[in-house]
């Protein structure tokens, strides 16, 4: 059923790495995104990989399930890596020369490096957030993290109070959508048929419904939650508290050391070791 | 008898072939009989829901056919527009569909829909809210400034006005209280009367079961448990409750006289045909 | 008086005083000059047929809507005075929890126990406090097994259970139901109010049912019922039940043995007895017709 899909997806378990601490998951997450944006050579691509592949094998989750998160992007994927095998020019001579077309390795590798760098992001980003981070969680970490703001008064608790009734009314509008959808088709309205239109006109009899009963939705519970004693986060305690523990810090470590080893690799001097075609490979530079 | 909706073996799976497959029907027969209210009972995940979403083709059965009037509604997928117009379907909470920006035009959107012609719209739109109750001075204002009640009406007729042959209501009177449920249930079985249409009615009401059903069909775990009329199902004790279902309160108070050796005979389930009962055990036994 | 919870005096309120346009809807539901006295501990039910005005002063009893005159008094305090303050209102609401009738529109967080936690984070209660109330709730409405799961994939009747256990959790001294069973299948229903009886019975607390259900209101010790948003009947149970006359003028109905029995004196047979129970009808015909066969 539709209403079983929510933001990301997330796969409840017990593995390692959804027992991580949602804020340790959120800094790692940024972590990662530097040290990937940073790579720029084989090894740094080689240490991601292994460093995504051990996340994968951790998660327990299937490898189809990550195979299916980059389906939608291979032929972007594709064309970029086919733009940039044709449009870079390098120093030695083409490895293929016809028509007007020349192929140099600078570009190969140029092409392959910016596949793996969008399959290492979302990859990395989604194993370490949506996947394995209930979206409750999520929001969990990331007003805690954003707490110091409170002091310059940004409504930190309010924003992921809104990020969390959002989550948790997702599936229930979802179900109404639906529902809405049913009653209008069984009067006989069309939804998949004619122009863009009139498609859209078709939407006007799903579309008020469905804002007039969120709009009621909001009212009541904005009345419930009144009731029960809620006024911001003014004296008030949680039920579960965040903590970090040994396997937080480790992971930090870990991922930390990759970064720091990937940013040094980055900004050597190029001319640090005598250059040659294994080096070339193994520290090329785009 | 003359049957205009029929199902034969139908199953139903949700999500089939994912760990969520659920099966909700589980090779149903049953047959609807024309002109009459047949009321459809059943626990909440009986598959009564999914059965009333089956008849006019929200649904396509995994298994079987259904038949309207003979024909399986399912050959021509492409027509099935076309029986959501014989088979008027009035959802749980029919207020949440309302739209537009007056209740004639909300009403008119099925008939609008079908593609009739302007006068026939508006003769439809006025003979279905003077079914449901709903005055002129209504018809020009936003569906939206009514109350509760009528938003229901209003829902109601806005299905009534394209003219089903079946109407099929999930749960009409839920939420209302004791009067707005005569109104609505008392017009619907006039509307029987006046146009022989057929409707189906789901209630969890066993008192409005009682009271406004001809036929019952008692739907238990996915099957038809029983069918027959209300007499039948209602007189027989043991059936509803064994399903779990709640027996009206009267038919309690009359199995009790009966088995305190008071012979009643009649209709058992409503406080008229008890109240009948005694008085004809009265008035014979003092002769 | 000391075990009076809840008191108000000549309460009256109008939709229209709001200032904004008016809905034909809110027209009817306005109340006038209501006094009503609740005792601690008791089981009152609040009849009134749809737009009767009863959800009205259910939210006029939690301060959601402040009344145009009159006064209320929740445990001796009057809660409609002037240099009555926020702060005086959150304490005030901690002693009353309030069930509503859509269990979708009362659940905020998407795991069970973190909901039913709500409330008593609200308090600002320490961590192992609202451990234990949580545990404790989720367990007297039989939800335990459930605590971790999402509200949005349980039942109607399952979701209004959790809404009630963070109701249980604040440990308020009253829990008015505003309608909760409307939206229920009978399974559903049956356990709410189940659970409405046992909180009332076992807990102490004072429970107030607003419904339109005869039979949830028959199952009261006491039964107030609203008409036109002023109060038309006011007693026991039994008495109120009895008035079945009454009730019909006001588009209610009686249970079905005091509806029987009235059916059967319309047609001459007046017999002597109540039927509030099926068990009293049963007794009422019975011995009427052993005295009409001697």
């Amino acid at each position: 059923m539709i209403s079983d899909i929510t933001l990301g997806q997330f796969f409840p378990g017990y593995s390692p790495l959804h027992k991580l601490d949602p804020r340790t998951k959120i800094i790692l997450a940024v972590l990662s995104i530097v040290a990937i944006f940073f790579a720029n050579n084989a090894v740094s691509f080689a240490l991601l990989t292994l460093a995504a592949v051990v996340m994968i094998a951790i998660s327990r989750i299937s490898f189809k399930v990550i195979l299916r998160g980059i389906r939608p992007i291979i032929i972007i994927l594709l064309f970029t890596a086919v733009l940039n095998i044709l449009m870079t020019d390098g120093k030695g001579t083409p490895l293929v020369e016809f028509w007007i077309i020349s192929i140099y390795t600078e570009g190969i590798v140029r092409a392959v490096f910016m596949a793996l760098r969008v399959v290492l992001l979302i990859v990395i980003t989604s194993m370490l957030l949506t996947y394995t981070t209930s979206p409750i969680s999520l929001t969990d970490g990331l007003e805690s993290l954003l707490s110091p703001l409170k002091v310059i008064r940004v409504p930190v608790h309010t924003f992921a109070m809104m990020m969390s009734i959002a989550l948790r009314f997702i599936p229930t509008l979802i179900e109404e959508t639906e529902k809405i959808m049913n009653a209008q088709k069984s009067r006989g309205a069309d939804f998949s048929s004619g122009g863009l239109i009139k498609r859209a006109k078709a939407l006007i009899p799903i579309l008020i419904p469905l804002i007039v009963s969120s709009f009621k939705r909001a009212e009541e519970l904005a009345t419930a939650m009144e009731c029960r004693c809620y006024r911001g986060d003014k004296n008030r305690t949680k039920l579960v508290k965040l903590q970090f523990k040994g396997r937080d810090i480790v992971w930090f470590l870990a991922i930390a050391a990759i970064t720091a080893g990937i940013i040094l690799l980055s900004i050597l001097p190029y001319k640090f070791v005598s250059p040659g075609i294994i080096y070339d490979i193994a520290f090329f530079k785009i | 008898m003359s049957e205009i909706l029929k199902l034969e073996n139908v199953s139903y799976v949700y999500s089939k072939g994912t760990p969520f497959e659920k099966v909700a029907l589980n090779n149903v027969s049953v047959a609807f009989e024309r002109g009459k209210i047949t009321g459809l009972i059943g626990h909440t995940g009986s598959g009564k829901s999914t059965l009333v979403n089956l008849l006019n083709g929200l649904y396509k059965p995994t298994e079987g056919r259904v038949l309207l009037d003979g024909e399986d509604i399912w050959a021509k997928p492409k027509e099935i527009a076309k029986v959501r117009y014989r088979v008027g379907l009035v959802m749980q909470y029919p207020e949440y569909q309302l739209f537009d920006e007056t209740v004639r035009s909300d009403i008119g959107f099925g008939p609008r829909n079908r593609g009739l012609s302007r006068e026939e719209i508006d003769v439809r739109i006025k003979e279905a809210a003077r079914f449901v109750g709903i005055t002129d001075e209504m018809l020009d204002k936003s569906p939206f400034d009514l109350s509760g009640g009528q938003k229901r009406r209003v829902a109601i007729a806005g299905i009534v006005a394209m003219g089903p042959d079946v109407l099929v209501l999930d749960e009409p009177a839920a939420g209302l209280d004791p009067k707005g449920r005569r109104e609505i249930l008392g017009g619907l079985r006039r509307y029987v009367e006046e146009k022989n249409i057929t409707i189906i009615l789901v209630s969890h009401s066993m008192e409005d079961m009682a009271l406004y059903c001809d036929n019952v069909v008692v739907m238990n775990r996915a099957e038809v448990f029983r069918t027959g009329t209300v007499r039948e199902i209602f007189s027989e004790s043991g059936v509803l409750a064994s399903v779990g279902l709640d027996v009206p309160g009267i038919s309690g108070i009359a199995a009790e006289l009966i088995s305190r050796g008071i012979p009643l005979e009649g209709e058992l389930y409503t406080v008229e045909g008890v109240k009948d009962a005694i008085l004809r055990y009265i008035r014979g036994g003092a002769r | 008086m000391k075990d009076e919870i809840i008191r108000t005096e000549n309460l009256s309120f109008t939709y229209e005083s709001d200032g904004d346009e008016v809905l034909v809807e809110d027209k009817l539901r306005g109340v006038k000059n209501i006094s009503l006295s609740v005792k601690r501990g008791e089981y009152v039910a609040v009849l009134g047929h749809n737009g009767s005005g009863k959800s009205t002063l259910a939210k006029l009893l939690n301060m959601i809507i402040s009344p145009d005159s009159g006064k209320i008094f929740i445990d001796g305090v009057d809660v409609t005075a002037e240099d009555f303050t926020e702060d005086d209102v959150y304490n005030t609401r901690r002693k009353i929890g309030m069930v509503f009738q859509n269990p979708d529109n009362q659940l905020v967080a998407t795991v069970v126990e973190e909901d039913v936690a709500f409330g008593p984070e609200n308090l600002g209660l320490p961590r192992e406090e609202i451990r234990r109330r949580v545990n404790s709730a989720l367990d007297k409405v039989g939800m335990t097994a459930y605590a971790h799961h999402a509200p949005h994939k349980l039942s109607g009747g399952q979701k209004q259970r959790v809404a009630i256990a963070g109701i249980i959790a604040m440990k308020p001294e009253v829990i008015i139901f505003d309608e909760s069973t409307a939206m229920l299948d009978p399974l559903g229903r049956r356990d709410v109010v189940g659970i409405m009886e046992q909180l009332n019975r076992e807990e102490g607390i004072t429970v107030i049912n607003i419904t339109h259900y005869m039979d949830e209101a028959a199952r009261a010790d006491r039964v107030v019922i609203i008409n036109d948003g002023q109060i038309a009947a006011d007693g026991t149970t039994r008495e109120v039940f009895s008035k079945v006359e009454l009730l019909h003028k006001m588009g209610l109905e009686s249970t079905q043995g005091n509806e029987l029995l009235y059916s059967l004196g319309l047609s001459g047979e007046k017999i002597s007895g109540e039927g509030l129970t099926s068990e009293e009808c049963v007794e009422a015909i019975l011995g009427y017709l052993q005295g009409k066969v001697k």
